[in-house]
């Protein structure tokens, strides 16, 4: 990483972007015909793109180095506040509450395929979240719109007033 | 009946009628041509379709709406005053300098060429950049900071796109450096970025570098899954990842500023995108400022998009967009896309390998910027292999990490070729 810091400092030093900078259209030929021209063309042009992206990775490889820091330091502070908690909570003989996962999939079938891949989207990531809390893998195979294929309100009553003795 | 005529004749010599060319007409045929992409096949509307309109103002002969020659400092040039005292006299003596005169514009400009002050004065994009920050959510990349090198892989496109651009001179494309940059930043993904850069460096191809950002942003989903697919197997593309820890609100709170500090310090021409966009992502994340949040996500916003979007669309006037530049622009403009999600995707394969076949290559493309489409790019693209993947929020890491790297890597270029 110094190595792009350096060459870039190099070529400030010389003067050799200065330079091909400096052209003007007023000479009669294009600023890029001049700056072709010159013996330097190439070379600055090298360092200007092999040193853009390395700094450009440096910067984000600091920002990986500091980031990646902080995150160890909170999930340390995470962790430690978590198992007193979980002292705390097995002196007080909890009482699990059942989760509760209500799912109202209505896909508004309007032929904005943009909106649906977003719903889409978001349903998935419940259902990523789901498996990831009990374990099992689920796939999403398709995703109806309530109400489609369904009986009426009328129907189920008659089906389970007709079924409810079994 | 001689007045009537006079008055006439008047009406007719003043009409845009008069001064239509070829040139404005064919210019106002491709305005037709935006409206289309704007309104039907839904590009990018926000941006797109005030461009277009801003394309069609500033072609129709007469409106005097916008002046390109008031922006070209071989038109205008800026003479600095030096004032010497000689007893009770001043003398006064003007230099010539290669900068504008912003004086000019005030007394001579029409609505758009004072519109576009904010564009050229770089007072939009990092507005536009300070609404984005409010609608960030960087968890995903605070989640994994690994993240970030896949943000930073993806910036390889415009870097190659340089160099593509200055090979092109042989072909004739006749670019200098400044508008090899300017072209090259459309690799970024990211439309402000793009507009800061190229009316700085190259605002004569303003209009048609912004209509190919953002053409190419809308198009992510067509361009990126062939490359995805070509570059990684049906077994890379099936892995699986966990689901990412939950991040704090402290570290939340934190990046922005850490961010800032750092960009800022090592590259100090990038902070007014970088400060405006973590400003913006610190007061939606403070939670104590609901009000300019709002604020700056809605109504600053969109006004700052339609000033932004009608200003870049009027310097796309004929002198500047009917040329073989333009053709060059959109094919580099494409390569530039192609590269960069090729580089982000190889990145992704690499870091697949390292971690033990953990990290599916597909966030990797997402690196290209261009929130939130590249992301569920890969998202959906992860679906198709293995119905059961879930990757959006792994690839919001590398999206999110993209958007600060096409600004570093603009800040980058603007402190090399900026002077």
């Amino acid at each position: 990483m110094n190595f792009a810091l350096s060459l870039l400092s190099e070529a400030a030093e010389q003067g050799v972007i200065d330079r091909l900078q400096a052209f003007t259209d007023s000479e009669g030929q294009s600023i890029a015909s001049q700056q072709m021209a010159d013996p330097d063309y190439w070379g600055s042009v090298g360092i200007i793109a092999l040193a853009g992206i390395l700094v450009v990775f440096l910067i984000l490889a600091i920002l990986i180095f500091f980031f990646w820091l902080m995150g160890t330091i909170f999930k340390a502070v995470d962790n430690k506040k978590k198992s007193k908690a979980a002292e705390k909570a097995a002196s007080a003989a909890p009482t699990p509450a059942a989760p509760v996962i209500e799912a109202a999939e209505d896909i508004a079938d309007n032929g904005e395929t943009d909106q649906d891949e977003e719903i889409m989207a978001v349903i998935a990531a419940a259902v990523a979240a789901y498996s990831e809390q009990d374990g099992k893998e689920y796939r999403i195979l398709d995703v109806q719109r309530s109400g489609a294929r369904t009986r009426s309100a009328w129907g189920l009553a008659g089906i389970s007033d007709n079924t409810r003795p079994f | 009946m001689e007045i009537f005529s006079d008055t006439i004749g008047g009406l007719i010599s003043t009409s845009g009628f008069m001064g239509l060319d070829i040139r404005n007409i064919i210019m106002i045929l491709l305005s037709f041509v935006l409206f289309f992409l704007a309104i039907v096949k839904k590009y990018e509307p926000l941006l797109m379709l005030p461009i277009a309109f801003g394309m069609l103002l500033t072609n129709l002969p007469f409106t005097e709406l916008y002046h390109a020659e008031l922006w070209n400092p071989a038109t205008n040039p800026y003479f600095a005053p030096e004032y010497i005292e000689q007893g009770a006299n001043v003398l006064v003596s003007f230099t010539k300098e290669t900068s504008l005169d912003y004086g000019r514009v005030l007394h001579d400009g029409g609505l758009l060429d004072l519109l576009y002050l904010g564009v050229k004065l770089q007072i939009f994009p990092p507005l536009i950049f300070l609404g984005i920050g409010t609608m960030t959510d960087f968890g995903p990349l605070i989640a994994n900071p690994k993240s970030f090198l896949l943000g930073a892989a993806a910036q390889g496109g415009i870097f190659f796109t340089f160099l593509g651009a200055c090979v092109l001179n042989f072909l004739g494309a006749d670019f200098s450096l400044k508008e090899a940059a300017s072209i090259a930043i459309i690799g970024g993904a990211d439309g402000p970025t793009a507009i800061f850069l190229t009316s700085k460096l190259a605002p004569q191809l303003l209009g048609s570098i912004a209509v190919a950002a953002y053409s190419y942003m809308a198009l992510v989903p067509v361009i990126q899954p062939p490359i995805m697919k070509l570059l990684t197997t049906e077994k890379e593309r099936s892995v699986k990842m966990g689901q990412l820890r939950e991040v704090s609100k402290i570290e939340k709170v934190v990046f922005p500023i850490a961010v800032t500090v750092i960009v800022s310090l090592i590259v100090p021409s990038a902070a007014a995108l970088v400060g405006m966009l973590m400003l913006g992502n610190l007061l939606k994340e403070s939670g104590v400022c609901d009000r300019l949040v709002k604020t700056a996500q809605n109504e600053l916003m969109n006004i700052v998009t339609i000033f932004l979007g009608v200003t870049v669309g009027a310097t796309a006037v004929a002198d500047n967009f009917l040329s073989w530049k333009t053709l060059f622009i959109i094919a580099l403009g494409l390569i530039a896309f192609c590269i960069g999600t090729a580089c982000g995707v190889l990145l992704g394969k690499l870091m697949y390998i390292i971690s033990g076949k953990k990290i599916n290559p597909l966030i990797g493309s997402a690196g290209v910027s261009a929130v939130p489409m590249a992301a569920r790019v890969s998202q959906k693209v992860g679906q198709e292999t293995n119905p059961s993947n879930f990757l959006l929020m792994h690839a919001m890491g590398p999206n999110v990490a993209g958007v600060i790297g096409s600004a570093v890597a603009a800040g980058v270029l603007l402190s090399v070729l900026g002077g």
